[in-house]
């Protein structure tokens, strides 16, 4: 009821008209910068930061609060139409979104994932209002042991969205973990992998990465394909709403994506990679299953651009973001770029995130999490028309189109320190990117690796400093139990599913080719 | 410039709301994008470019392991030593590049195939050059030319042939963003030649 009354109070101080506009300029700033490859919403907020200074505080972070909703919006719709996502989180988005849109449902993909990142905002925020407490008691349960089990768990999580070889997925991690070591090891000082570069020395830069594996890699491997290439033109952008069947498919997704995604948020660290990727494996199993108990293949369309696959990443995407700022708001710990940036922000107005902000500055919480919701509402109400006007940006001479996904490629990974040796850096990356998608090696575990990597590294060897070497202390409580149990059986069920399929074969051989596979 | 032939689907005369011919629709345009793009990811590799990949992993691998053994750790490091994590994922892309090789000799040769046939090395080459041009001479020339050479140089190896109205849209767009960036949000691109008079 306290919690009613306070979020009540806080929407009243932020809806005025003045802060509605610092929303909508938000929510506009933040979708055309997140459009921009490389520039996702984190980019966004940073580069908003100062612009702010002369603002008070509740426009402030109603500005932050569009923004941010605005960006991860804009990510998704480059995910979906051109194959490159904008920031990690929207990775898992391409795979059955830049299909639809392949397929002429663009505008569907688009409305799915507005609608989804909507309910999801909204659903996530409430629960930070709620629940942030009993969030923060659990969020304050992991120690390095358990951080270390749930990037083992987000490793092998990734390996079950691959579509083709696990063997080749295992390679693209390793190469990103190989990335991931370059630089001064955080642990001891001792550089490592610098080649006498002191740029190297920082290690390599997440946005390189992503900008030159997603991105400019993708720019590459569509002028190598030439003809073979497909044909953006002769898409048909197709009704612009979603039918019936489409709101049928959407709905659970939307509900499974949003639980994850507020489960994984909270954790520090675990950031919104975990919860796509999981919520994209969750739905290609259910979709499966629910093609082979109705006896139709019409319901699994995974592969060919399956509007599930756009709905539950997209709804995890924007709960668990809402879900970073329970440690952020509880504990004063930022777990994403966006948050630390937030965390700049309120440092900058004299107000010190932990456990007494609640207590103190209760009334600019509130409004905080209030222009969260009015932020979202916002993003629903001016991106929804817009959705089959952004599917037109395909429409564009593919020439120009390219032209600036590389210009806005090398801008992003200049903006980060006006370094000319960034940007070698990023045409090595961009090489490497070409010669994985040439060979159909996924980037996507490579990616996920630069940047759970370092993390994964840090915490197991701060475990064991921790416990003086002895390992048992990675699997010394009920949660890191719990996630390798979790991680066992991810593993196990492909190569199971792999046997059965292989037996089921060989009997389909010898007895004639009316029977139906087993798995 | 050029347009794309192919994947293009049959024409379509029915009206947009009908549900069956929307499906009807929606299936075809499906099919044609499914014929215009094979999944790389699942097709085997043949040729001498198998060897590419596995070659990679295994050249990755060899500069972890190096790694592990050559970092020095200073004296009061805690036991798994920087060098502990590159040797793991050192031998562990060793062990996959074995893999990929043995999967690669025992590959069945039928069916669908990546033997990087489709590989067009022109194009390709023309955007490398264009990115090399633009980072020797961002600082040199400034942003607002060395970007609009990188965006015609693209435009170009994707079939774009009306030069000047390409570079007009390039300096157009390499402008934009200067000026976006510079007065809106502070971030100064390089002038190069052209802020000398200034």
């Amino acid at each position: 009821m306290e919690t009613l009354v306070g979020l009540g109070d806080g929407l009243v101080a932020a809806l005025t008209p003045g802060n509605l506009m610092w929303a909508f300029l938000g929510v506009v700033l933040g979708t055309a910068v997140g459009v921009l490859p490389g520039l996702g919403s984190a980019m966004a907020v940073a580069l908003l930061l100062p612009v702010t200074f002369r603002l008070d505080p509740t426009s402030a972070f109603i500005l932050f609060a569009g923004v941010y909703y605005g960006g991860m919006f804009g990510g998704a719709t480059t995910s979906i139409l051109l194959n490159t996502p904008g920031q990690a989180s929207s990775i898992a988005t391409t795979y059955e979104g830049h299909k639809m849109a392949l397929a002429g449902r663009a505008a569907q993909a688009l409305g799915t994932a507005v609608i989804g990142s909507f309910f999801a905002s909204i659903v996530g925020t409430l629960i930070v209002a709620f629940f942030s407490p009993v969030m923060v008691a659990f969020a304050l349960n992991f120690g390095p042991g358990e951080y270390f089990a749930l990037t083992v768990f987000s490793f092998v999580a990734v390996a079950a969205v691959v579509s083709g070889s696990v063997l080749r997925g295992v390679t693209s991690l390793l190469i990103g973990l190989a990335i991931g070591v370059v630089g001064i090891d955080g642990q001891s000082g001792a550089p490592r992998f610098d080649f006498g570069s002191s740029v190297m020395l920082d290690g390599i830069n997440v946005v390189i990465v992503t900008v030159g594996l997603l991105a400019l890699g993708e720019v590459l491997y569509v002028v190598a394909r030439g003809k073979s290439a497909p044909d953006f033109a002769a898409i048909r952008t197709g009704r612009p709403w979603l039918s019936r069947r489409d709101w049928k498919r959407s709905w659970g997704p939307w509900l499974r994506g949003t639980a994850l995604g507020s489960t994984f948020g909270p954790i520090p660290g675990s950031g919104a990679e975990i919860p796509t990727f999981v919520s994209l494996g969750l739905e290609r199993k259910l979709a499966a299953r629910r093609a082979r108990r109705t006896g139709d293949p019409a319901e699994n369309e995974f592969g060919r651009g399956a509007i599930e696959g756009v709905a539950g990443p997209e709804a995890a995407n924007n709960s668990s973001a809402a879900g970073t700022l329970v440690p952020l708001l509880g504990l004063g710990l930022p777990t994403s770029a966006t948050a630390a940036i937030m965390l700049a922000a309120f440092q900058q107005y004299g107000l010190q995130p932990g456990p007494v902000l609640f207590e103190r500055n209760a009334e600019l919480v509130w409004t905080l999490l209030a222009s969260l919701l009015i932020g979202s509402v916002l993003l629903l109400v001016i991106n929804l028309p817009f959705a089959p006007l952004w599917a037109k940006l395909l429409k564009l001479p593919k020439p120009y189109l390219y032209g600036g996904i590389a210009l806005f490629s090398v801008l992003a990974v200049y903006a980060i320190n006006a370094s000319v040796a960034h940007l070698v850096i990023l045409l090595a990356v961009a090489l490497l990117g070409l010669v994985m998608r040439s060979f159909g090696v996924p980037v996507a575990p490579a990616l996920i690796g630069v940047v759970l990597g370092p993390i994964a590294e840090t915490e197991f060897r701060r475990a064991l400093a921790a416990s003086s070497g002895d390992p048992a202390i990675l699997v010394g409580s009920g949660i890191s139990i719990g996630l390798y149990a979790l991680v066992v059986v991810a593993a196990l069920v492909p190569v199971i599913a792999g046997l059965r399929r292989r037996a089921a074969a060989k009997t389909a051989q010898t007895d004639g080719p009316e029977r139906e596979p087993v798995s | 410039m050029t347009v794309n032939e192919t994947g293009k689907g049959a024409p379509v005369v029915t009206e947009p709301g009908e549900t069956t011919a929307e499906a009807a629709e929606i299936t075809a345009a499906r099919a044609a994008a499914e014929t215009a793009t094979p999944d790389p990811e699942t097709a085997p590799w043949s040729g001498p470019a198998r060897w590419a990949i596995p070659a990679l992993a295994a050249a990755v691998g060899v500069v972890m392991l190096w790694g592990a053994f050559t970092i020095e750790a200073p004296t009061n490091a805690t036991r798994p030593g920087p060098g502990f994590v590159p040797g793991v994922i050192g031998a562990l892309l060793l062990v996959a590049a074995v893999s990929l090789v043995v999967t690669g000799l025992r590959g069945r040769t039928t069916g669908v195939s990546n033997a990087l046939t489709w590989f067009e090395t022109r194009p390709v080459l023309i955007v490398l050059a264009g990115l090399v041009a633009h980072i020797v001479l961002l600082e040199f020339l400034g942003w607002l030319l060395s970007g609009a050479l990188l965006f015609w140089a693209v435009a170009f190896a994707f079939g774009a042939r009306a030069y000047v109205r390409d570079a007009v849209v390039a300096l157009s767009v390499s402008a934009a963003v200067q000026v976006g960036f510079s007065l809106g949000l502070g971030l100064n691109l390089p002038t190069g030649i052209l802020g000398w008079g200034l």
